[in-house]
């Protein structure tokens, strides 16, 4: 159950989504991934997405306008 | 992934008017409240574009705008905010309740379930993108939006016709497609008779929706006959939809009482059958489902969670934590209830034993929570009811006193 950190603090849309896409891909069922964004737009792509593929996601906010979007990968 | 566990006074789920007006008044009250939001702050509110009918806007104000309001204000009183999905809710052995997400178990002492509810939609195509832009659920809210116009109706259950006749004081025409067959609806013979009475509403028996379609605004709706396979286009400013609304209580199935449509049953102290846990917003069994109404649902949710962990606290403190301690339910506005009081306070003394009478006036909620009865006295010794006996009829404590 390995747990990596996605840093796209800075990135704008699709940026973000692209990147977790990509990273989701490399990474084997129960990990998790979290990533580092502070475009509100990532807030919504992000998560739609992976709950879009069934994976567990939690939102959480680490600082004013920052956020982490953890991301179990389940199936 | 190892679980985390955190303690919470309360936990309401969902972000909607309902659970952040709990989450203020939890908050406000000086407990430490978490509010959990699958996904964003706002609830069903921000799909609509004007909302006329709450108090304290005159101009009106957009559903969004009023709920980053909302949002604002309920985090000034310290509460936190997890935007994941509920797992589900169980009990814990000590009383308190688990709410669990996928990283986190949260244990709560009352949770507020304001996970609210969603209209059910026909699934055709162009229905996604007109949604708000000319495609509504609620006659009360955007009526007077189509004034003088004219708007097809989805459906022939009690909302379908009510509502439909509601629309008829503000439309021009107001059209409805029945997927039965002809002078067959679903509503109530009442609502039935004065619908087909109505000189403003038509109806198009056999059909189902088959597409929307538009520019910005949704401008026709084809319909499909479901015995031909005819389209039928029919050009309209709106189309209403009721088909039919669905609770979100998937979750809750078993933990409480649901009525037979799916929605949490409560009493007028938004109180569910399980002791702590509390019901506010659409999700509740109710008529009128509004901003207004679920800020109504909520502060009485988030007074009544601060009310009853100031119980389990009583209850903690001058009961369950003591060694030895006789407790009796009385009603301190009877003679009777006094004078055995009274009795009780000497016969304590004598046997060197503390007290605690539970006074069922005001509110009988501690004697619930507790399963006593009016009029009756139990033992309990650190932190476990030993016996119990009835003083209603004699005052004999001898099955007490052969424990003591």
């Amino acid at each position: 159950m390995a747990e990596k950190y996605l840093d796209c603090l800075g990135e704008a849309c699709p940026v973000p989504l692209v990147k977790t896409q990509n990273a989701i891909k490399d990474m084997a069922v129960g990990d998790v991934l979290v990533v580092g964004i502070d475009h509100t737009c990532a807030m919504k792509n992000v998560p739609d997405w992976a709950r879009g593929q069934g994976y567990n996601v939690e939102i959480e906010e680490v600082g004013d306008g920052e956020w982490e979007v953890v991301i179990e990968k389940t199936c | 992934m190892e679980k985390r566990i955190e303690d919470y006074d309360v936990v309401v789920i969902g972000g909607g008017a309902g659970g952040m007006t709990a989450a203020l008044y939890a908050g406000r009250a000086r407990l430490k409240t978490l509010l959990m939001e699958k996904s964003l702050i706002g609830g069903l509110a921000t799909y609509t574009s004007e909302i006329e009918n709450y108090p304290g806007f005159p101009e009106g104000i957009d559903g969004t705008e009023l709920m980053k309001l909302f949002d604002k204000q309920f985090r000034k009183f310290g509460v936190n905010v997890k935007l994941t999905d509920c797992k589900g809710v169980t009990r814990l052995d000590d009383g308190r309740w688990n709410v669990s997400t996928f990283r986190t178990d949260y244990h709560a002492k009352a949770v507020v379930l304001a996970t609210g509810g969603r209209n059910r939609l026909t699934g055709a195509p162009g229905e996604e993108k007109y949604l708000d832009k000319g495609i509504s659920f609620c006659a009360t809210c955007d009526a007077a939006r189509y004034t003088g116009k004219k708007v097809l109706i989805i459906g022939s259950g009690d909302a379908a016709i009510e509502e439909g006749l509601f629309l008829t004081r503000f439309c021009s025409e107001v059209w409805v497609s029945v997927v039965h067959d002809e002078g067959h609806v679903d509503a109530n013979e009442v609502a039935r008779e004065k619908a087909f009475n109505c000189d403003k509403m038509h109806f198009i028996w056999n059909t189902s929706v088959d597409s929307f379609e538009g520019g910005d605004l949704l401008n026709r709706v084809n319909l499909k006959n479901l015995k031909t396979g005819e389209i039928i286009p029919v050009d309209v400013d709106g189309c209403f939809l009721f088909i039919g609304y669905l609770p979100n209580t998937k979750l809750f199935e078993g933990l409480v009482d649901l009525d037979s449509r799916g929605y949490i049953v409560t009493n007028v102290d938004m109180e569910t059958n399980q002791p702590g846990i509390f019901a506010a917003g659409d999700v509740r069994a109710k008529t009128l489902r509004q901003v207004s109404t679920a800020v109504g649902d909520g502060a009485v949710a988030g007074y009544m969670a601060e009310r009853y962990i100031g119980d389990l606290e009583t209850i903690h403190s001058d009961i369950l934590s003591k060694d030895k301690v006789l407790v009796y339910y009385y009603n301190a506005s009877e003679d009777n209830d006094r004078a055995v009081l009274t009795k009780l306070e000497s016969y304590a003394a004598q046997h060197s034993v503390d007290i605690k009478p539970v006074d069922i006036y005001k509110s009988d909620k501690v004697m619930r929570i507790l399963g006593g009865e009016h009029l009756a006295v139990s033992l309990y010794k650190s932190g476990k009811k030993i016996a119990t006996v009835s003083v209603n009829d004699s005052f004999d404590l001898s099955r007490i006193e052969a424990n003591l």
